[in-house]
């Protein structure tokens, strides 16, 4: 009887362990390497897309967007593996950050106003980072962080 | 065959085989003890790498160079260079991008004028002119997976600015030649 007990006891904490660790499991995503060098690509791209604004250089803010595409593509290919209802989820909040993204393009044509376009740019930005949310927060780039190479002029 | 090693590969000449170099001393003739294995696996990098420098007919030396972009990022990698005045530089770029479309290049310029010949070139979408004085070297510009190349000889010694002249790129891409003497 006391065996019996033991071996209960040993089988509920090994499930007590198992309850706990499902929702680490979950979170941990099939290539975080690929998955974080797609989010610092979405960043990278958008923080061009801010520069090409800033500098009043319009005609370059729809191969931007272009850009944005295939970083959201990238993206896309990062998380082919995980659940369906995941890259569901991912896919809706993604399609709305690159329709923002879209929308800035498009405006880029109509306006030269940079302070128009700036205020539309962050409205993608706030769609983008509802994508972010989404992820690990290890994973998510941040926006401040220097790029990886030299950064600042070096003239 | 004599060969005097004072520093990395010196005394090697570009018609010395990998076998002569291999087998100097009777290296690889006699038996291997442990101090000849140790003073082997010493010497041998040195006088491969010594042997990578070449020289042109007239004599002036031969530097090559590689670089390539951080893959997809706005980076290049290794972002700092060296090279002796007055050499032949044989540079390789490579764009190790996979999934942007972003086009890349690589452009020397004079000291203190990337920001300035960045600026100039906004104009141009990148494409650097061949008529421009403060330009020293340049690739043309190339999409990802591909190789270019250019040839140019070294600036006197000092520290020249290199940067991706594709508009808004040169802020984040950039590196340093260092040219000694």
């Amino acid at each position: 009887m006391k065996r019996t007990t033991k071996i209960l006891a040993v089988l509920a904490s090994f499930g007590f362990v198992l309850t706990l660790a499902a929702p680490i499991l979950a979170a941990q995503l099939k290539s975080p390497g690929t998955v974080k060098t797609a989010l610092r690509l979405l960043v990278q791209v958008s923080n061009d897309f801010k520069r090409q604004i800033a500098n009043k250089n319009f005609a370059r803010v729809p191969h931007e967007y272009m850009e944005y595409t295939e970083a959201a593509d990238a993206l896309r290919s990062a998380i082919k593996d995980e659940p369906a209802d995941f890259k569901a989820k991912v896919e809706t909040r993604l399609k709305a950050a690159v329709a923002a993204a879209k929308t800035v393009s498009d405006m880029s044509g109509n306006t030269t106003d940079a302070d128009k376009l700036a205020a539309e740019h962050a409205k993608a930005v706030t769609a983008m980072n509802s994508v972010f949310d989404l992820f690990p927060a290890d994973l998510r780039p941040d926006p401040n962080a220097p790029p990886p190479g030299r950064g600042a002029k070096k003239n | 065959m004599k060969v005097r090693i004072t520093g990395p590969g010196a005394g090697c000449t570009p018609h010395d085989t990998l076998a002569e170099v291999m087998n100097f001393n009777g290296l690889f003739l006699a038996p291997l003890s442990r101090r000849r294995l140790l003073f082997g696996s010493l010497i041998i990098p040195l006088a491969l790498v010594g042997c990578g420098r070449k020289r042109t007919s007239s004599g002036q030396q031969i530097v090559d160079l590689f670089i390539e972009s951080d893959g997809d990022f706005l980076a290049f990698r290794p972002d700092t260079l060296t090279c002796p005045s007055g050499a032949l530089v044989r540079l390789t770029f490579h764009h190790a991008g996979q999934f942007l479309s972003a086009l890349h290049n690589w452009v020397l310029v004079s000291p203190h004028q990337m920001e300035a010949v960045d600026k100039d070139v906004e104009k141009t979408d990148g494409i650097i002119s061949k008529d421009d004085s403060r330009v020293i070297a340049a690739v043309p510009m190339c999409g990802k997976g591909e190789t270019v190349m250019t040839q140019f000889t070294a600036p006197p010694p000092g520290d020249y600015p290199f940067f991706c002249s594709t508009p808004g790129h040169a802020v984040d891409m950039n590196g340093i030649l260092h040219v000694t003497e």
